[in-house]
C-alpha cells in the first residue's frame, strides 16, 4: 500500500476540506454495511465529527436475547432436576432433547441478529460487535449451547466501548470462551497452555510478541476456573496454582487477571487491534508496522478505550486515504445486510432461506471455521461463492415464493408479518418514479447508490443502451431498470467495498 | 451418437467461446489480460480428457419429507391399515413388487423399471435418534452426520475433497452441479476445500432475464484492470463462471432428448442432466430437487402428483441415458430428509415422521427389494423405527460406484449394501 502519509500525521482527523461525499460514502460502507443516498447526503451536511457520534454513540441499542433463548435457559434448569433419579437411557434422551432446542434457538437467533444488524441505528455496532467476535472467537459447533454464544456476544457489547483490558478481562469469564478453550479442563498439575496461548496470540499481542516460557507461566496463572452444569463460570481455589510466576520479566504470585494487566503493559498490545482493524475494515494488504505502531502507542496512552480508538480510526487521514477506496471485498455477511438495506427489505424469517445463501456464501453467523476467525478478503470468493451471492440477489427480486415453503415454515412467515416485518423481496413497482429519468440519469443514480468504485465510461454505456432501448415501453423499461439492478449487484464492482 | 456433442470440442469452447464474445465486439477478450489461467495452462489444451468411463452420481432429493408408506405400501399389514383409516391405498389398487410390499398406484413407470431390473429399493432407510425439523434433517442427510453432531461440510464436498483434491479452480469445469434446488448449492456440495460447482436453471430467474444478465456482466466486467487487484480477481472469478453458463446453455439448447420428460421444472432439470452427462462434461455429481413433500393436508392428490413426476421423470431420464448408451455411467438415488408419521392425522395428511424407503436407480443397480420393511406393530402417533442407516446407501454409493473409499468421507465405517 503505497501511502504518501507519514505515521505521525497518518492518524489525525480528516482536514474539513477534504470531507466530501465521496469521504462519507466510504466512511458509511466500512464502519456499517452499506451508503444509502440520503445518509450520504445527510453525512456530507453534518461533517464528520457528528457523522463519527452517531455511528458510535455512547448509548446503543444491545440485541435483545430472543425469546427462544431465554426459554433455553428456563429449559436448562428443569433438564436439570428432571435429570437427577432417572436412568442413563432416559438421561440421554433428555440431553438430546435439549440439544436439538438449543440448535433451533442459534438458527432463530441468527435471524434475529441478521435484523437487528440490518436496523440503520444499530449497524454500525452490530459490525464492531462482529468485528470484536471475530477477535474472541467462539463457535457453536464445540459450545453448542445457543445461551452461552448469547451471553458471549452479549458481554462484548457491554464492553465494546471499554477500556480493552476490560474487554478482555470479561470474556475471559464468558462460558462460551471457557469451553471453546477448553480453559475449565486445565489443572493447577497439568495447566493447559491453549488459553493462555490465545490470549496472547490471538486476543492482546499477535505473535512473536511473547515467549513460550510467558505463555506456560501464564497458563499456571489461568489455573482455577471451572464451569457448572448450568454454564457459569467459577473460581475453585484449591486448583489454583498459587505459586511465583515469572511473565515478560516481572515476578510475582500472578492470576489470571494479572496476566492481562501485564499484557497490555507491552507495546505490542497497542498494535494489535489496530492491526485487526485494518484487516477487518480497511485492505487486504497490511499497512507498516510504523502506522500500527503509532496508533497503537497513542491508544495505550489513553488507556486503551476502544470508543476512542474506533472514532480515530475511522476519523483518520489513513482510513480515507484515496488507495484504500472501494478496494475490498465484502464479507457475506456484509454483503447480505447490505443488500437488505439497499433495497429496504426485512430480513426472511424463514432460516433456510438466511442461512443456506450465508453457507453458500462462506460466512455461517456464530460459527467461524476455528478460532482464528475468518480469513475473509480474496478468500471469500470463488465461482460458487459468486454464484451464491447472483443467486441471493436473483431471489430477493423474485416473487416471494410461499407455495415452495414447508408448513414451519409459513408459520414463521405469518409470524414476522404480524410483527410488521413482511418486505421479504423487492416490489419492482416501487422503481416507477426512475420511469420519468432519461437512461444515462437512471444509469448513474443506479451506479452511485451501489457501487464503491467510480464507473469506466463503457460500463455506464452497457446500462444506459440497455435501459435505452426500452424506454417507450413503461412496462418493459421497469424490468430493464430491474435487471439492471440485479446485474450491478452480480457484478464485481458490488462485491467491494 | 449424433446428438451429443463430441467430446472432443470441448478444451476449446473456452477459447470459442471467447472468439465470439469478441467479435460481437463486447466480452471477455478484455480479460485476456490479466491471464486466465485455463488459457495460460497450454496442458489444458488437452486436458479435461474424455470423462466416458467415469461414474457419475445424480442425487434426487424429495424435499418437504416423503410419506413411505404411501410410497411403498406394505399391503400384507393389518397394522397400517389400522393407523392409516382414510390415507392407506386398498391392496387391489397397489402396484405389486413382492407378495407383501408394492408401490403407490400412479408410480407405474417406476414399476416398469423394477421389473426391468433398473430399480433398487431400500426400505425404511433413516437414522437414530430422528430429527423432525426440515431444515436440521436435511442438514444430517447432507452432511451425512450423527443427528447430535453439527458438521460444516457435505458429503459430496468431502467426497470430492478426497478425489479432486490439487485442482485449481477455473482450469476445469464444474465437478457438480445442482439443478431446480430450493435455493442454490445444496449443503451436500460444501467441502473443506473450494470445488468449482454450478446451478442450472439460472439463479431461479427467467431464461430471458438470465441471458440479458450474462450478456450485460460481460460487458460490464470488461476493461482494463490491475492483474493483482481484487477487482481483477472478481473478474477472472465471474468470467470462469459466464463461460460455464455459456457452454452449459449451449448444450442444453442443442440437446435432443430420446425420452418424453414431465413437463415441469423437474423434468426439464433432469433432461439438463442427461443433456450434460451426453456432452461428455467431467461432472461426477448432479443434484436435483423435487419439492413439496411435506404432505400435512390432503395427502393423496399431493403426493399423488409429486410422486406421479417422480415415476415418469426418472423413467424418461433412464430411458433418455440408455438411447444414448450412457446408462452404464450413471446411478440415481433419491433421498428426503424424513418420512412420515405411520398413523394420519386429522387433515388427511400425515406429520413429520423417521424413515422412508429410498430408490437406487441405474443399469448397473441390482435391482429389487433391499433391506427390511418397518415394523408398523406401534401405538398411535409413535414413530417407525428405522432398520437402515442412510450412510449405508452413501457408503455402497462411495465405495461400489464413485469408487471411493467411504471411511473418510462419512466418518466411519458402514456396511455395505448389496445394491450396487
Amino acid at each position: 500500500m503505497a501511502l504518501t502519509l507519514t505515521p505521525e500525521i497518518a492518524w489525525n482527523q480528516l482536514p474539513d476540506t477534504e470531507w466530501n461525499a465521496a469521504a462519507a460514502r466510504h466512511l458509511l460502507r466500512r464502519a456499517g454495511w452499506t451508503a444509502l443516498p440520503a445518509d450520504v447526503e445527510r453525512a456530507t451536511k453534518d461533517g464528520l465529527s457528528l457523522t463519527l457520534d452517531r455511528l458510535f454513540p455512547d448509548s446503543v441499542p444491545v440485541f435483545e436475547q430472543p425469546r427462544q433463548v431465554a426459554h433455553m435457559v428456563t429449559e436448562a434448569e428443569e433438564l436439570q432436576q428432571k435429570a437427577q433419579g432417572v436412568d442413563e437411557e432416559e438421561k440421554r434422551l433428555l440431553y438430546r432433547e435439549f440439544q436439538q432446542r438449543s440448535r433451533n434457538a442459534i438458527v432463530d437467533m441468527t435471524i434475529h441478529w441478521m435484523r437487528y444488524a440490518a436496523r440503520p441505528e444499530s449497524a454500525a455496532f452490530a459490525k464492531w460487535v462482529l468485528f470484536l467476535s471475530d477477535i474472541y472467537v467462539v463457535g457453536y459447533e464445540k459450545v453448542q449451547r445457543a445461551p452461552l454464544i448469547y451471553k458471549h456476544f452479549d458481554i462484548i457489547s457491554r464492553y465494546a466501548f471499554a477500556p480493552a483490558p476490560l474487554l478482555t478481562k470479561a470474556v475471559s469469564r464468558s462460558s462460551a470462551m471457557v469451553q471453546y478453550l477448553d480453559l475449565n479442563q486445565s489443572q493447577k498439575k497439568a495447566p493447559n497452555e491453549n488459553f493462555a496461548r490465545e490470549l496472547f496470540e490471538l486476543f492482546i499481542l499477535g505473535e512473536g510478541n511473547y515467549a513460550e516460557k510467558d505463555i506456560k507461566e501464564a497458563a499456571r496463572a489461568y489455573t482455577g476456573f471451572k464451569i457448572r452444569k448450568n454454564g457459569e463460570v467459577y473460581f475453585q481455589a484449591n486448583q489454583h496454582d498459587t505459586g511465583l510466576k515469572t511473565i515478560f520479566g516481572e515476578t510475582g504470585q500472578f492470576n489470571g487477571d494479572d496476566v492481562i494487566r501485564l499484557a497490555y503493559k507491552q507495546r505490542a498490545a497497542g498494535a494489535f487491534v489496530p492491526h485487526e482493524m485494518v484487516k477487518f475494515y480497511l485492505s487486504d494488504t497490511m499497512i507498516d508496522k510504523s502506522y500500527l505502531f503509532s496508533l497503537g502507542d497513542q491508544w495505550k496512552s489513553k488507556g486503551y478505550g476502544l470508543q476512542w480508538l474506533v472514532k480515530t480510526f475511522f476519523g483518520s487521514r489513513l482510513f480515507f486515504d484515496q488507495s484504500f477506496r472501494g478496494e475490498y471485498i465484502k464479507s457475506p455477511i456484509q454483503f447480505y445486510l447490505g443488500l437488505v438495506q439497499d433495497l429496504d427489505l426485512d430480513i426472511i424469517p424463514v432460516p433456510r432461506l438466511v442461512i443456506n445463501p450465508l453457507r453458500q456464501m462462506g460466512q455461517v453467523l456464530f460459527d467461524p471455521p476455528n478460532i482464528r476467525g475468518w480469513v475473509g478478503g480474496h478468500n471469500w470468493i470463488n465461482s460458487t461463492s459468486l454464484a451464491a451471492r447472483r443467486n441471493l440477489s436473483e431471489s430477493l427480486f423474485a416473487a416471494f415464493y410461499e407455495a415452495g415453503l414447508n408448513e414451519d415454515e409459513k408459520l414463521d412467515v405469518a409470524a414476522a408479518r404480524a410483527q410488521g416485518h413482511g418486505a421479504f423481496t423487492v416490489d419492482a413497482t416501487r422503481f416507477a418514479p426512475l420511469l420519468k429519468l432519461t437512461p444515462d440519469e437512471v444509469t448513474h443514480k443506479l451506479v452511485t447508490s451501489l457501487l464503491a468504485q467510480n464507473p469506466t465510461p463503457s460500463l455506464k454505456e452497457s446500462i444506459s443502451n440497455y435501459l435505452a432501448s426500452a424506454e417507450d415501453i413503461p412496462a418493459e423499461h421497469l424490468r430493464r431498470i430491474k435487471r439492471s439492478i440485479v446485474t450491478l449487484i452480480s457484478s464485481p464492482g458490488y462485491q467491494l467495498t | 451418437m449424433a446428438n451429443n456433442t463430441p467430446l472432443s470440442s470441448f478444451p476449446t469452447t473456452r477459447r470459442e467461446f471467447l472468439r465470439s464474445s469478441a467479435t460481437r465486439g463486447i466480452g471477455l477478450l478484455a480479460f485476456s489480460q490479466f491471464a486466465p489461467s485455463f488459457l495460460v495452462n497450454s496442458t489444458l489444451a488437452q486436458a479435461p480428457k474424455a470423462e466416458k468411463d467415469r461414474s457419475i452420481l445424480v442425487l434426487v432429493q424429495l424435499a418437504g419429507g416423503n410419506d413411505g408408506l404411501n410410497t411403498l405400501v406394505p399391503f400384507e399389514n393389518a397394522d397400517y391399515y389400522r393407523l392409516r383409516p382414510t390415507l392407506a391405498i386398498a391392496k387391489d389398487k397397489v402396484l405389486r413388487l413382492s407378495d407383501t410390499e408394492g408401490l403407490n398406484p400412479v408410480c407405474t413407470a417406476m414399476q416398469g423399471l423394477f421389473k426391468d431390473g433398473k430399480l433398487a429399493i431400500v426400505q425404511n432407510v433413516g437414522y437414530p435418534n430422528p430429527n423432525r425439523s426440515h431444515f436440521r434433517s436435511t442438514e444430517i442427510w447432507e452432511t451425512a452426520s450423527d443427528s447430535d453432531r453439527v458438521s460444516g461440510t457435505g458429503w459430496i464436498g468431502r467426497y470430492l475433497d478426497n478425489a479432486c483434491s490439487g485442482t485449481p479452480e477455473g482450469d476445469h469445469d464444474p465437478v457438480a452441479m445442482h439443478a431446480n434446488t430450493l435455493n442454490g448449492a445444496p449443503e451436500s456440495f460444501i467441502g473443506e476445500k473450494p470445488h468449482s460447482t454450478f446451478g442450472l436453471g439460472g439463479y431461479g430467474a427467467s431464461r430471458k432475464d438470465n441471458e440479458e444478465t450474462r450478456h450485460l456482466l460481460e460487458a460490464i466486467s470488461s476493461g482494463q484492470v490491475m492483474d493483482h487487484s481484487a477487482e481483477g480477481f472478481l473478474k477472472q472469478t465471474l468470467m470462469n463462471s459466464l463461460v460455464t453458463e455459456t457452454k452449459v446453455q449451449k448444450v442444453i439448447n442443442g440437446y435432443k432428448a430420446q425420452a418424453n420428460y414431465p413437463t415441469s421444472a423437474f423434468g426439464n432439470s433432469l433432461k439438463n442432466v442427461a443433456s450434460l452427462i451426453a456432452a461428455g462434461l467431467p461432472t461426477r455429481v448432479y443434484f436435483v430437487t423435487l419439492n413439496g413433500f411435506d404432505t400435512h393436508y390432503n395427502q393423496i392428490t399431493a403426493q399423488g402428483r409429486l410422486l406421479t413426476e417422480l415415476s415418469t421423470g426418472l423413467a424418461a431420464f433412464q430411458k433418455d441415458l440408455e438411447a444414448h448408451k450412457l446408462d452404464e455411467q450413471v446411478v440415481t438415488m433419491t433421498f428426503s430428509e424424513f418420512g412420515r408419521r405411520a398413523s394420519e392425522n386429522e387433515s388427511k395428511g400425515t406429520d413429520h415422521g423417521t424413515s422412508s424407503p429410498l430408490f437406487v436407480m441405474g443399469s448397473k443397480v441390482k435391482a429389487g427389494l433391499h433391506g427390511t420393511a418397518p415394523s408398523l406393530n406401534i401405538p398411535k402417533n409413535q414413530d417407525i423405527t428405522f432398520s437402515t442407516d442412510f450412510r449405508s446407501v452413501y457408503a455402497t454409493v462411495l465405495e461400489k460406484w464413485l469408487e471411493n473409499p467411504s471411511e473418510a468421507v462419512l466418518g466411519g465405517k458402514f456396511p455395505i449394501l448389496p445394491i450396487i
